[in-house]
């Protein structure tokens, strides 16, 4: 236990945090804007999943930013197809999004062997880069600020989505479009508001910010593609939305609260020899639940307290 | 009713059409990709196409994957036509395979008893395990999609664990457990192919649940909710154990799956990661099927013949069997969606857009 305490109150405990919330964080926002638009995005995992390959393979061939890009623009461009079947083609939301997931399950594998001919597992023979980490050399020695130091840049770049998120949501007017064509269709459509545009680009922004999460994934968490990497963050991601009562910054402390959990699933296995993989990495998923649940509780009960439910 | 026999048979007519015409271009496509991927397309596709049939041997597995699939498929069906995206077959399957096994592996295996103990076991457990996350949704409004995902992420690792650690032989090293006695396992129908009892258990699975949801007032409520639970609340149901019963039946089935899986002549034993992903797969029968219990089979036939191909391509030519995924989506996205809508609305737009866009202009 002592072990456990002084493993979690160090800096290092710190960085694996932040390194395990950023793609969160970014699927997790994705999540959040399509969720606000009025459609539940579940394919924040595929898309997470077919933009970390992407990523991985152009970055083999070019510079580390070009393959952050290209992850980005897939992750878009499923979004994009995500709409057409949705908004144009009348299909279920939710189903469109597993059928985005159940491509992207076998698809990256299919993709991956193909780019390294005849491998399925992994990327390991291609040359993929990594997204640089920002070094702070000068705060290493002091103390609280030290934990500035050694971060994805990506990780960074994560705080400054959240704020612009944020400040997009309740201080522009599209943030009130977004929203309301969420919260009550008719209205924003009464007001002039092309509410199938508005869904279509939260789509496509929530595929753009999976991509980022994916490129984290592949490019700094790990340095590669290994198959179903994503290992059920999207839907983790899509449990944040919800824990953080659909509000950015709620959004952003729920993906850091799994990333937290994620993060001891890291170094507990080298604490606790004993205790079993599979169980320790179980932790995630049942937090995830556990916190679903008391989140609904607490909402039940506000609810009940406000009077509305009966 | 000579009507309305008629209008089922027109509307099982355009439905299947439906499917079929999107199976047709998910195939071409496969097609296009293997054209472009493979050194030997023709052999690849080939391969794909008609190796199921080859010999009695692909013939059984073909046979196993339907029955494996329609168990799925029917699981699936459940919950949807109750319009609960509960995605918790998977989980089922491997918490019902283990309890399966647990009675296989202990004395009751030796005897008689084990394959109906062994399922019974296995429904129970899959029983509970589809009624946690309803009860969640039902108790406290937890959203049944990210729950029932996490559940089956919980029971694969517990699952994978309780195997390697526990059933399998001490200080082997194995990731499976030792083989069942053959009284665990259930007889061959045809001997020497995987040809058994699972498909029979598979089409009175799909009997019973269409019995269930089309002759039973549990069966009318279900539905009644899944098309409009408020408007079911105001009639005098109570949505929420409705919803909850579905998750719990559908669990069910996804534990017999668990059964049918170890106690299979496939397996005859429980190994780590044994669905290969196939629970999951049930999700693109129910969306084919359309949710209807008698459609899961055929649907589970051309899938599950499509699979199989795509196996023995992978094992057989140079193409990967995940080349599949890109025809599974392709089929999700079509049949979700009303595809053949937008080429009649693109004619009827061609023919009526003149006066619309003389309005436009006119008012520019």
């Amino acid at each position: 236990m002592i072990e456990l305490l002084t493993a979690v109150f160090s800096v290092t405990f710190f960085v694996t945090v932040i390194r395990a919330s950023t793609p969160l964080v970014f699927a997790t926002m994705g999540g959040l804007i399509s969720d606000l638009s009025g459609a539940l995005n579940v394919a924040l995992e595929g898309m997470m999943l077919i933009a970390a390959l992407t990523s991985v393979i152009v970055s083999a061939y070019a510079p580390w930013w070009v393959g952050v890009l290209a992850g980005v623009s897939a992750g878009a461009m499923l979004g994009a197809v995500m709409a057409l079947f949705h908004l144009r083609l009348k299909a279920d939301i939710i189903l469109v999004g597993f059928g985005v997931n159940i491509l992207a399950t076998g698809g990256t594998v299919f993709a991956l062997s193909l780019a390294t001919g005849g491998d399925k597992g992994t990327s390991i023979n291609l040359p993929s880069k990594a997204i640089p980490r920002v070094n702070l050399p000068f705060l290493e020695d002091v103390p609280v600020l030290n934990l500035l130091h050694g971060h994805s840049l990506l990780s960074w770049f994560a705080v400054l989505t959240v704020v612009a998120i944020w400040y997009f949501l309740y201080r522009t007017p599209w943030g009130l479009w977004l929203r309301g064509v969420g919260e009550y269709p008719a209205a924003p459509e009464a007001a002039g508001v092309n509410v199938r545009q508005v869904r279509t680009w939260a789509l496509v922004a929530s595929g753009a910010l999976s991509g980022l999460g994916g490129a984290q994934l592949a490019m700094f968490n790990y340095v590669g593609f290994t198959r179903d990497m994503t290992a059920g963050r999207g839907f983790i991601a899509l449990g944040a939305v919800l824990l953080g009562a659909r509000h950015p910054i709620g959004a952003l402390f729920a993906a850091l609260l799994f990333g937290v959990f994620e993060a001891l699933s890291i170094v507990m296995p080298n604490l606790f020899s004993w205790i079993p993989g599979e169980l320790i990495q179980t932790i995630p998923f049942v937090v995830t639940v556990l916190a679903l649940i008391l989140l609904s509780i607490r909402a039940q009960r506000a609810l009940k307290a406000r009077g509305v439910a009966n | 009713m000579n009507d309305k026999t008629a209008l089922r048979l027109s509307t099982a007519l355009r439905e299947g059409s439906r499917a079929l015409l999107a199976l047709v271009i998910a195939l071409l496509v496969a097609f296009l990709l293997v054209l472009l991927t493979s050194d030997e397309p023709m052999r690849a596709f080939q391969t794909f196409l008609t190796a199921p049939l080859g010999s009695a041997r692909t013939r059984g597995l073909w046979i196993d994957d339907v029955a494996k699939l329609t168990l799925t498929g029917l699981a699936f069906s459940l919950v949807f036509q109750a319009r609960q995206f509960s995605l918790g077959v998977q989980g089922q399957v491997y918490v019902g395979g283990l309890f399966a096994a647990l009675v296989a592996l202990s004395p009751i295996g030796q005897t008689w008893l084990a394959i109906p103990l062994g399922m019974l076991a296995a429904m129970l457990t899959g029983a509970a395990y589809g009624f946690l996350p309803g009860y969640a949704k039902a108790r406290f409004g937890a959203s049944e999609i990210v729950s029932s995902l996490m559940f089956n992420y919980i029971a694969i690792r517990v699952v994978n664990w309780v195997t390697r650690a526990h059933l399998a032989p001490e200080g082997s090293g194995q990731l499976s457990s030792p083989d069942f006695p053959d009284t665990a396992v259930f007889p061959a129908l045809i001997p020497g192919t995987r040809f058994d009892l699972g498909i029979l258990f598979a089409l009175i699975a799909t009997g019973v649940v269409w019995f269930l949801l089309y002759r039973t007032v549990w069966g009318l409520k279900l539905r009644l909710v899944g098309d409009n639970a408020r408007f079911a609340e105001y009639a005098g149901i109570k949505s929420k154990a409705v919803m909850v019963s579905a998750m719990t039946v559908s669990g069910a089935i996804g534990g017999l799956l668990g059964a049918v899986y170890v106690q299979g002549r496939a397996f005859g034993r429980i190994d780590i990661d044994f669905d290969a992903n196939l629970a999951f797969e049930g999700i693109l029968v129910a969306i084919v099927a359309k949710n209807r219990p008698l459609a899961v089979p055929f649907v589970a036939i051309a899938y599950g013949y499509m699979r199989q191909g795509a196996q023995f391509m992978g094992l057989r030519t140079d193409v990967p069997t995940e080349m599949l995924a890109v025809a599974q989506a392709l089929i999700i996205l079509l049949v979700a969606s009303q595809f053949n809508v937008p080429f009649a609305k693109t004619i009827a737009r061609l023919r009526g857009r003149r006066p619309g866009g003389k309005s436009r202009e006119a008012r520019t």
